[in-house]
């Protein structure tokens, strides 16, 4: 049985490092779209347009939220940089308390570390290690986080842009998922492949509502525990350990 | 107000106001989408926390009716889409059974510690287009101040309490079980002890001069009319209430309110228009003509004073009393999960799920700039909540599949974590945590920095 148990933990091992490379070109894009949203930002704010300047915040935030279930887990310290919050002094949220907040475009220096930052990034993408493990620690993770209470108004208040980076967050889990755990899932346990599908599916019909104080915040809490519970037991149909909820955990 | 000098000088006082409130001031809902209006106040941060003493812990252990209320009381699920969206429970109002006297929310509140139960927000069908917000009562020894509401309208508490659910906030018609267990609970919320208070409701003990000559006043009848006096409404004998409603010159006609732990139940009247018991008796004195000189309102201020009183009211919060709360919820699971009651565990595992979610944000993320220090540590007890929350969702869902011996096994490995492991690891974290005070106050500076930002630019 254990020969037998080694046998598709190793298969699974080749199929999963393979569906890791698929997700590299995801990720590639989507901080390459981050970057490109920062490099506008920078130039809308240096022509005093607000405006501009806050439609490439929101372009620049939607790539970044989409490529979460990596950032938290292989590059923690920059992902604390980017996101940092509630008065940081450098990242997304310093920039939107100046943008949103007190409606002012002289964010430069903060822009400036900001693409400096995703930049260097963009570059060191195409040969960061992807471990499967990581990957689905970020998915369990990021899906874990979609349920928090946004009572508050959420993580981008003062934008009013917290239920785009949930569904931009939802979006990078279900791309995660499909191209990197389903197949070989699929082939494990088809039912449970099914149901990680479906409770997906069910995350994003949840935050299809039309504004933050529409979602059925209970209902996406509920969803979202029972979406990372099977992505834990599918771990174990994968041959992986089962993810830790906070990077740096394990 | 078009004056720029005019501007900036209330711009200047509202600073004041904000640096001088210093530790004392809460962080408001703030933001462009939340459910309740900005610049509501729920007062969730407050470090200090009403303490709440139960009869049946006198005698033993609560009941699990007792467990049941509690839980079901501190649910938003119970009460109508709004409450539910925003968090809302029964709770956020009566904080550990007591009013919440900073509690304000703009349009359903004229000042903090009171609110409109018949307004717009929660259900838009009992509102009666006037803003006619109530005092937010203390329930301590609610099973001797019958009748209930302020105008007292109802003789039965869990009729009361229904129309609460299901008119006040729109929610569903709740279970008779589900009922009975909330009147048990507010049954069993019981006055802090007075030692000042003997039989009959008398001072004993070390009683102050004023305060003697303030018991004699209390019990003097009115000077224009000796058939009145404080004591005949405010019976001492019988917890200072006499059961009726009366008009005192505030309106209308309203219940006599209990005064042992007033000390702690402002704002006062029916809709907490006076801060203090000095107000309180200036009013009496001019509706009634009492003709109380100012040395006669400082003893009957000292007698309310010392009849209000109560053994430690406050006591700070921490994870410890969180996972207290939380190990009274377990026992409702403890007994719904064996007998297989889906709509229970549901209910608890929401609840209790949520508390633990709202613990976990009391230990920074490492995203937070306001926190340093501790960074393992608070990764570590972050963690072992999030993990506690997965589990009762795996006790959920194995329940309502019919699972039970999975559910059980699922609980036993819960119930050994809460007891040592993740306390443990909770205190560890304790230092950098929002529990903290110096942390906490850093923190809500943080939020309150960036989110005036916003509000000085418009």
């Amino acid at each position: 049985m254990l020969v037998l148990l080694s046998g598709v933990h190793s298969a699974n091992a080749g199929i999963l490092d393979e569906g890791a490379e698929r997700y590299r070109p995801y990720m590639i894009e989507g901080i390459g779209s981050a970057l490109a949203g920062a490099q506008e930002l920078r130039e809308r704010a240096a022509a005093g347009d607000l405006a501009g300047a806050k439609k490439a915040w929101i372009s620049a935030r939607a790539g970044w939220e989409r490529s979460e279930v990596f950032t938290t887990g292989f590059v923690p310290e920059l992902d604390a940089k980017i996101d940092a919050w509630p008065n940081a002094d450098s990242g997304f949220h310093a920039i939107e308390a100046k943008l949103f907040g007190a409606g002012q475009t002289d964010v430069d220096k903060d822009a400036a570390a900001l693409e400096e930052d995703l930049n260097d990034l963009h570059v060191k993408l195409k040969d960061m290690r992807l471990t499967p493990q990581g990957l689905l620690d970020g998915t369990a993770r990021l899906t874990y986080e979609v349920g928090e209470s946004k009572a508050d108004g959420g993580e981008s208040r003062i934008s009013g842009t917290s239920l785009d980076d949930m569904r931009n967050n939802i979006a990078g889990i279900d791309f995660a998922y499909h191209t990197i755990f389903s197949a070989p899932l699929n082939t494990a346990d088809g039912k449970l492949d099914e149901m990680v599908t479906t409770r997906i599916e069910l995350l994003e019909a949840i935050v299809a509502a039309p504004d933050l104080p529409h979602i059925d915040i209970p209902r996406l809490r509920r969803a979202s525990e029972e979406l990372v519970v099977a992505l834990q037991i599918a771990s174990t149909k994968l041959g992986l350990q089962r993810p830790t909820l906070e990077a740096q955990a394990r | 107000m078009n004056s720029p000098w005019l501007r900036l000088a209330t711009l200047a006082s509202g600073l004041l106001v904000v640096a001088s409130l210093g530790r004392a001031l809460a962080f408001p809902v703030d933001g462009n989408q939340t459910v309740l209006p900005t610049t509501t106040e729920l007062n969730e941060d407050a470090l200090e926390k009403p303490r709440e003493v139960f009869q049946s812990e006198r005698a033993g252990a609560k009941s699990y009716m007792v467990n049941l209320g509690d839980l079901a009381f501190n649910s938003p699920a119970i009460l109508g889409d709004v409450a539910r969206q925003a968090g809302v429970s029964c709770g956020t109002c009566h904080v550990n059974g007591v009013g919440n006297a900073k509690f304000f929310m703009p349009k359903m509140s004229t000042r903090p510690g009171n609110f409109d139960v018949t307004g717009p927000l929660f259900n838009p069908k009992a509102n009666n287009l006037v803003l006619d917000p109530v005092r937010i009562p203390s329930l301590r020894g609610a099973r001797y101040l019958a009748p209930y509401g302020s105008d007292g309208r109802s003789a039965s508490l869990r009729d009361f309490i229904r129309n609460v659910i299901v008119n006040e906030f729109a929610g569903p018609e709740p279970s008779p079980a589900i009922i009975d267990a909330i009147v048990a609970y507010v049954q069993d919320i019981d006055f802090l002890p007075n030692p000042t208070l003997g039989p009959g409701g008398r001072l004993v003990g070390n009683v102050s001069e004023a305060e003697r000559r303030g018991e004699a006043l209390f019990s003097k009848p009115f000077p224009h009319d000796a058939g009145l006096s404080c004591a005949g409404c405010h019976v001492p004998s019988a917890t200072f209430v006499d059961h009726q409603q009366h008009d005192v010159g505030s309106g209308g006609l309203f219940k006599t309110p209990t005064l042992r732990n007033a000390d702690f139940n402002a704002p006062y009247f029916h809709d907490g228009r006076f801060d203090s018991f000095d107000q309180v008796v200036d009013h009496f004195d001019r509706a009634f003509d009492l003709g109380l000189s100012p040395h006669d309102k400082r003893d009957l201020v000292a007698y309310l004073t010392a009849v209000g009183d109560g053994v430690q009211p406050y006591e700070h919060d921490g994870a410890g009393a969180t996972l207290k709360e939380i190990n009274d919820f377990n026992l409702v699971l403890a007994t719904a999960i064996p007998s297989g009651d889906k709509a229970i565990v549901a209910l608890a595992v929401d609840t209790i799920g949520q508390e633990l979610r709202e613990l976990t944000e009391r230990y920074p993320d490492r995203k937070n700039t306001s926190v340093s220090g501790g960074a393992q540590q608070r990764v570590r007890a972050r963690n072992s909540l999030k993990e506690l929350v997965l589990m009762l969702r795996r006790i959920d869902i194995a329940v309502a599949e019919g699972r039970s011996a999975d559910a059980a096994t699922e609980f036993r490995n819960y119930r050994y974590l809460m007891a040592a492991a993740v306390p443990a690891l909770l205190a560890g974290a304790e230092p950098w945590s929002l529990f903290n005070q110096d942390v906490h106050d850093q923190h809500y500076a943080a939020l309150r920095q960036v989110m005036q930002s916003k509000h000085l630019s418009h």
